[in-house]
């Protein structure tokens, strides 16, 4: 059962949080030091992990974003020094929060294309293993024979194409672009590096 | 003390976590897991965050049977007025109210629509001319569409036009004794008690009040003007940026840019039937920055009361801003 209602919760992140979490940030660079947004997102997170129930929440954008609202709160008060445009800032985040979600048959077609867009972007051989695990449904162990390497080797490139993709629902998809490409630049010299 | 560790090092390390769980791990590495996690909430955000997204990427493959086109949302058409799309906010005490006759014996071809809005509403209405209307709160205006003419008659508050064009059918806006003219344009009227604001946003209009047609006056897009019903139009002046500001409220938002706290609750009064008083002379005087929705105004006078060192205190239906 608690089993059942945490999937049903993290479906929910999936699709009504996550997606949104971009927007959350940039809204948050306006008020807040670079090094403090990702301790507020991380706080927000773990905030909305400790949900039992979700049904209360009508929209989870604007949940994130009140959430969010709210820990900046908590800082600016423990801080004491009080940036007026920053409250402001903070208040005006009514107008985002209250705005409806996008229609969802529109955001499902769109997230299908965005996993997709996502998963191909990656360096070479983790867009193999993410295919492999995500699209084909094998166990890593199953990607790690059909692609003869090293179990460790598949939990690595799972950990560390999990850490792009990250990136990249933090940024927005433009800035994700040339973080994928660098991280793409760099296994080839590697590679290169190892064939010599 | 040790070094906090930094928000990035967290992300790796709960990206990898994910990948390790991945594997098929067994109740040891759950128990290191929890350990890790026990530490630090922003390590337990971070890992959820993450699996969040290791999550979404089953969606890759989950999504394939599931994409069913959905109808699109109706598009507006001249169908029954109560079908219309009306922008309300504040539901619980309003009550839509678009009373629209049609005022039809022994003139054919002419109808009257009345559109009214009550304290707080905001409504965009299309008009049967292909114009639109949006119109803002507790505003009482009637349009009649003849054949040469499109007239509206703005009995008070505020309108903005966006006026489809037709060159034989000029579209007039009579504002107390204040008249404003267009072809095919955009423009705001905001009726006041002894004449009209009139912001241009598009094109030009002609403005003039019926005590002296000779004084009118063309606004072209950017500007704006006071007209008084006895002596007519004033000088026209740029609105600037300002015009975007002005007109939020077609949005359903205030903004304020160094107005007083005074004058910004007065705006703020106009949508809504909890009035915001300022008990303190000094602090109505104070300048507010920021961006509001129209109906919501205890989130004003809570950023009011923050910003400005005062406080907000709930007395029926006021919210009343002291410094004490």
């Amino acid at each position: 059962m608690e089993q059942e209602a945490r999937q049903r919760i993290m479906a929910w992140v999936v699709s009504e949080v996550l997606p949104h979490e971009a927007q959350v940030r940039s809204w948050l660079r306006r008020m807040i030091a670079p090094d403090d947004i990702e301790e507020i997102i991380q706080e927000a997170y773990f905030r909305i992990s400790c949900l039992a129930d979700i049904a209360h929440i009508q929209n989870g954008r604007a949940y994130f974003f009140t959430t969010a609202r709210m820990l900046v709160l908590e800082r600016i008060r423990r801080s004491r020094i009080v940036r007026l445009d920053a409250l402001t800032e903070i208040e005006a985040s009514n107008i985002i929060s209250s705005e409806p979600s996008p229609e969802r048959s529109v955001a499902g077609r769109r997230e299908l294309a965005r996993v997709r867009r996502l998963i191909e972007a990656l360096p070479e051989r983790c867009r193999q293993i993410f295919e492999l695990r995500k699209i084909e449904g094998l166990s890593q162990r199953e990607v790690a024979r059909r692609m003869e390497v090293p179990e460790h080797t598949v939990e690595n490139d799972v950990a560390r194409g999990l850490k792009l993709i990250l990136h990249a629902l933090a940024e927005g998809e433009q800035q994700a672009e040339e973080a994928f490409s660098n991280a793409r630049e760099d296994e080839r010299t590697r590679d290169l590096r190892r064939d010599q | 003390m040790s070094e906090r560790e930094t928000s990035d090092a967290i992300n790796s390390a709960a990206a990898a976590w994910v990948a390790r769980l991945d594997t098929g791990a067994d109740a040891a590495v759950r128990a290191e897991l929890d350990a890790w996690l026990a530490a630090d909430e922003r390590r337990r955000g971070a890992y959820f965050r993450a699996q969040a997204a290791w999550t979404m990427l089953d969606r890759a493959c989950v999504l394939r049977g599931s994409l069913d086109m959905q109808p699109a949302e109706d598009i507006e058409t001249e169908r029954p007025r109560f079908s219309r799309r009306t922008v309300m906010f504040g539901s619980g005490m309003i009550a839509a109210s678009v009373a629209a006759a049609a005022v039809g014996i022994g003139q054919l071809r002419q109808s009257t629509e009345r559109i009214e809005t009550a304290v707080g509403e905001i409504r965009r209405v299309p008009l049967k001319d292909g114009s639109f209307a949006a119109v803002n709160t507790n505003t009482r205006l009637a349009v009649t569409l003849k054949r040469e003419s499109r007239e509206v008659q703005l009995d008070s508050g505020e309108a903005w036009f966006e006026v489809a064009k037709d060159a034989d059918r000029p579209f007039v806006v009579a504002a107390g004794d204040v008249r404003v003219r267009a072809v095919g344009t955009a423009f705001a009227v905001r009726r006041t008690g002894d004449g009209a604001d009139v912001q241009v946003t598009e094109g030009v209009v002609e403005v003039w009040s019926k005590s002296d047609p000779t004084n009118v006056r063309r606004l072209s897009a950017g500007t704006a003007a006071f007209a008084s019903n006895t002596a007519g139009p004033s000088l026209p002046a740029d609105t600037g940026p300002d015009l975007d500001r002005t007109l939020a409220w077609r949005n359903g938002q205030l903004m304020f840019d160094g107005e007083t706290l005074e004058a910004a609750a007065a705006e703020f009064n106009r949508y809504n039937m909890i009035q915001v008083e300022i008990a303190d002379p000094a602090l109505a005087q104070e300048k507010m920055v920021g961006r509001f929705r129209t109906n919501e105004p205890d989130a004003f006078a809570r950023a009011a009361a923050t910003v400005l060192g005062a406080s907000a205190r709930e007395e029926g239906n006021k919210i009343v801003l002291t410094r004490d």
